[in-house]
């Protein structure tokens, strides 16, 4: 018989699977990283070279920010183009290509004086004709961008000389400044006879920042590396590489094999797996800033009982915020009392957020002809039991965030149902037509004060943003007046009012915002920790790899 | 035989049709489209921007009236370009006034998804034929069963939790695979040979894994054919002539217990286009299983259609393949196609 062999390789084959299964188990054996032994402790003098290599979970569409759209988008093409204006460390509005900016008395007009000598990065000079052509791009009917109207909003751009750009709005439009840091300039001499929609620009980029694209490999990275000509000062590190890695565990395991420097980080990440790998933490720094958004709870106006006071101020007590932070985010959140970055201006610090309460809730559902005349443990009134839907869509910490809400609801006597949707039918069958009870939803902790959008009673038509229909005019007097004032101090005085009202009113419960979390390696030097209000990415020109850290494997052409 | 391929290659094309009238109205069910993303709901992005962009993708045209324009560009071979990714074109490259050159997405990402099918599909025929002949031989015996249990084992393993301990295994604890991705750091300044070792070093998990589902399938059909050929009269016959044993197992049995592989492989030819959305995204390779996941999630219909559209033709394609090959290896349906 022949078929000893393929008895002998049957066995191996055997062990093979067997050995495959136990490989957890065999976890603890010792690393081979020779990187291990280098002492990360040491400190030396800031230096230029070396290269950062980060992990993406998605790939740029393109590398024009207003018609890619995406993060992704914005993530790299930040580090190669530049706004007129940016926000500093302090999220305070301050110039970037411009010098400075002047606004006229009757608030309508803008004038920004560019910095003299302005270039892009392939030497030619950057001038206001950039901009304008960059305002003409974005309000072109032709242009596929989203964000067109804010610009549109402008009656005259001219350019009176090349250093100066001036813009004159029918009315007083005080976002106007955060809309000009939000648009990146474009290169006319490069675009003005291209098609701005298939351009083979938007994969082949010329800005004026501190970093130029080198290399795009579709779907495995992107390089970018330091632009000679940029005018906003040079960076320390030479060489930016993106790797587009999808999965988050797959990113942690390069992270570990040191194969990437940074990467975003979920809260068990953060919190459970970092602190129990003593071998990790040896090498790699962990950092935590504000989050860009808060979760809430929002309540569909137009519908019984939610168009009650009480009931909503009830609910708010009832949910004890501190709780879904521990549970939700593992401590890795602040709880919020309006809908601005806690410490920056526009947040008013004597808000507080509506303490758990359940006993108060009680009260004020009684108030509210709520109470549980039957016995069977829910709130009723006139014979209806107080229940309702919790929608969201499919995110895991909203879904758990809904789970702790409706086990405090219950111990008030609110029974709550849970509803989880794909974003695209809970978007077009529920918050479009209007047809839900509750939302568990999150929205952006906006940079400019204004809101208009989202709470002004004007804006609840289908696929507008007002989908709660908040209707309260001296909220839509203070958001109408906000919009007009572009003195700081004023504004803040507007918005710090109308957060008020809007928390007393409670039209959505504020429930957390998160960390933005994050691990960078530690030969990535000049990180700002703890994180100013802008983030640690405030300062990336400053970053710097000492060249004793660098990486030895990577050749730099 | 050649009336009968010019008769089956014309009835594909209204199969075609058909199938591209379903895939677009079941696409078209969906809720959503390109501007209801959850990025783009963004108080800075106005519902009228968003009008304005289905206006000019044609998405607030009647489906029906949409299918027509799709048809009507497909009858010139033309996929359109994607919604999403910056009207790159869906399938093949583009060459602008300036010379620059757009690579298409299906252009890209095929190939790669081809090589770990075509790896994978050599590892499945190279392990499970060996493995379900000698489960057939030892029938009921242990290496039968412990054949059995291997392949059900790799059969039944969540793929995704496997690779990550792999990952782990042979990418952070030793060095000796890459642990995603599919080239080193300084891949273009490499020999041409130390590049081809790299990317090969890069494919080892990925088609591992994906090979690992197929084996357990593949083998037992190969043991079952074996074991049902092995009790054939001719069996008998070519034993009692005397012939040696190999020659009749490899010779005569293995022969005919093959047979119905051909039906499997020619539905696998469709099957070489898809990748695994798990394993693409796990290891970071940029196939055409995550470019397909990525156009439902962003409603990229011309995406959606391109690769759907490939697919079919290539299903077409296989299911006929099959019927020829099973013609040229089996003298009996030779003879029915014939009359």
């Amino acid at each position: 018989m022949s078929n000893k062999p393929y008895q002998y390789c049957l066995k191996k084959l055997a062990l093979i699977a067997i050995i495959s299964l136990l490989i957890p188990a065999c976890s603890d054996s010792s690393s081979n990283q020779a990187n291990n032994q280098i002492d990360y402790t040491k400190t030396y003098p800031a230096s230029n070279g070396g290269t950062l290599i980060d992990a993406m979970t998605g790939e740029p569409s393109g590398l024009i920010a207003m018609i890619a759209g995406e993060s992704a988008a914005s993530a790299i093409a930040g580090n190669i183009f530049n706004s007129l204006l940016k926000y500093d460390k302090n999220l305070d509005l301050t110039g970037e290509l411009a010098q400075s900016w002047e606004i006229s008395n009757n608030q309508k007009t803008i004038t920004f004086h560019l910095k003299p000598n302005l270039k892009w990065a392939d030497n030619q000079a950057l001038t206001t004709d950039d901009v304008l052509f960059t305002w003409q791009k974005v309000t072109d009917e032709k242009t596929r961008t989203p964000y067109g109207s804010d610009f549109k909003l402008v009656i005259k751009a001219e350019t009176p000389d090349a250093n100066t750009f001036r813009v004159t709005y029918a009315a007083p439009y005080a976002p106007a400044l955060d809309t000009w840091a939000g648009l990146h300039i474009l290169p006319k001499h490069l675009l003005k006879d291209q098609d701005i929609n298939t351009t083979a620009f938007a994969r082949h980029p010329v800005g004026s920042h501190y970093y130029k694209l080198d290399s795009w490999k579709n779907g495995q990275h992107l390089k970018l590396t330091r632009n000679v000509n940029a005018t906003q000062g040079q960076a320390k590190i030479n060489n930016l590489l993106s790797r587009i890695i999808p999965d988050k565990a797959a990113q942690f395991l390069e992270l570990s094999a040191d194969n990437i420097d940074s990467m975003g980080l979920n809260p068990i990440q953060y919190a459970r797996i970092f602190p129990a790998r003593p071998d990790l933490n040896k090498n790699i720094a962990l950092y935590k800033e504000l989050g860009n958004s808060y979760t809430y709870l929002g309540f569909n106006l137009k519908r019984k009982p939610f168009d009650d006071i009480r009931v909503r101020q009830a609910i708010n007590y009832a949910i004890n915020k501190q709780e879904i932070i521990d549970g939700v985010l593992l401590g890795l959140g602040e709880p919020v009392a309006s809908p601005y970055k806690p410490g920056t201006r526009w947040s008013n610090p004597a808000l507080k957020p509506y303490p758990y309460d359940p006993a108060k809730a009680k009260t004020l559902l009684k108030e509210a002809g709520y109470e549980d005349h039957d016995g069977d443990g829910i709130v009723d009134k006139d014979g209806k039991p107080l229940n309702f839907e919790i929608l969201t869509n499919q995110n895991k910490e909203r879904e758990m965030t809904g789970v702790l809400i409706q086990r405090r609801l219950k111990d008030v006597g609110i029974k709550a149902n849970i509803r989880v949707l794909e974003w695209a039918s809970f978007l077009g069958r529920f918050i479009k037509p209007k047809e839900f009870d509750v939302v568990v939803l999150g929205w952006s902790l906006s940079l400019d004060p204004d809101q208009y959008s989202i709470w002004h009673s004007s804006q609840q038509a289908a696929g507008q943003f007002n989908f709660i229909s908040y209707n309260n005019p001296r909220v839509d007097k203070l958001l109408e007046a906000g919009r007009l004032e572009l003195d700081p101090e004023k504004r803040m005085k507007i918005y710090h009012e109308f957060s008020k009202i809007l928390l007393e009113d409670s039209p959505i419960v504020f429930l957390s915002a998160g960390y933005g979390l994050s691990a960078i390696h530690k030969r990535v030097r000049g990180i700002s920790n703890p994180a100013p209000p802008a983030g640690i990415g405030h300062n990336t020109y400053e970053w710097n790899i000492p060249s004793a850290y660098a990486r030895t494997e990577m050749s730099e052409h | 035989m050649l009336k009968y391929l010019i008769k089956r290659f014309f009835w594909m094309i209204p199969l075609l049709f058909g199938i591209s009238l379903i895939s677009f109205f079941i696409m078209h069910l969906a809720p959503g489209d390109i501007t209801t993303s959850e990025a783009s709901f963004n108080p800075k992005a106005s519902e009228e921007s968003r009008q304005k962009l289905r206006e000019l993708y044609s998405l607030d045209k009647p489906v029906i009236v949409q299918y027509g324009l799709w048809v009507k560009r497909m009858a010139t071979l033309d996929f359109g370009t994607s919604f999403a990714s910056h009207q790159r074109p869906v399938f093949w490259q583009t060459k602008d006034k300036d010379g620059n050159i757009t690579l298409g997405m299906i252009q890209e990402a095929l190939p790669i998804t081809l090589l770990i099918n075509v790896l994978s599909l050599i590892l499945i025929i190279g392990v499970a034929l060996p493995l379900g002949v000698i489960s057939a031989l030892k029938q009921n015996q242990l290496a039968d069963r412990a054949i059995t249990l291997f392949v059900f084992i790799g059969f039944a393993i969540p793929g995704f939790w496997l690779a990550l301990m792999l990952m782990y295994w042979t990418g952070v604890q030793h060095a000796w695979l890459p642990i995603s991705g599919l080239e080193s750091m300084g891949h273009e300044n490499m020999t041409w040979l130390s590049r081809t070792i790299d990317t090969l070093k890069h494919l080892v998990l990925p088609v591992f894994i994906s090979g690992l589902t197929g084996l357990a399938g593949i083998s037992l059909f190969v043991r079952n054919g074996m074991l049902e050929v092995l009790h054939q009269d001719y069996i008998t016959t070519a034993r009692s002539k005397g012939l040696k044993e190999n020659r009749v197992i490899y010779g005569h049995a293995l022969r005919n217990a093959l047979l119905p592989l051909i039906t499997i492989f020619g539905l696998s030819i469709p099957g070489l286009i898809g990748g695994s959305v798990i394993a693409e995204s796990i290891f970071a390779i940029p196939g055409m299983g995550k470019l397909f996941y990525d156009a439902v999630l962003m409603r990229d219909f011309p995406v959606i259609m391109g690769i759907l559209t490939i697919g079919a033709v290539l299903t077409l394609i296989g299911n006929l393949l099959a019927d020829v090959a099973y013609a040229w290896a089996d003298p009996r349906v030779r003879r029915g196609v014939m009359q």
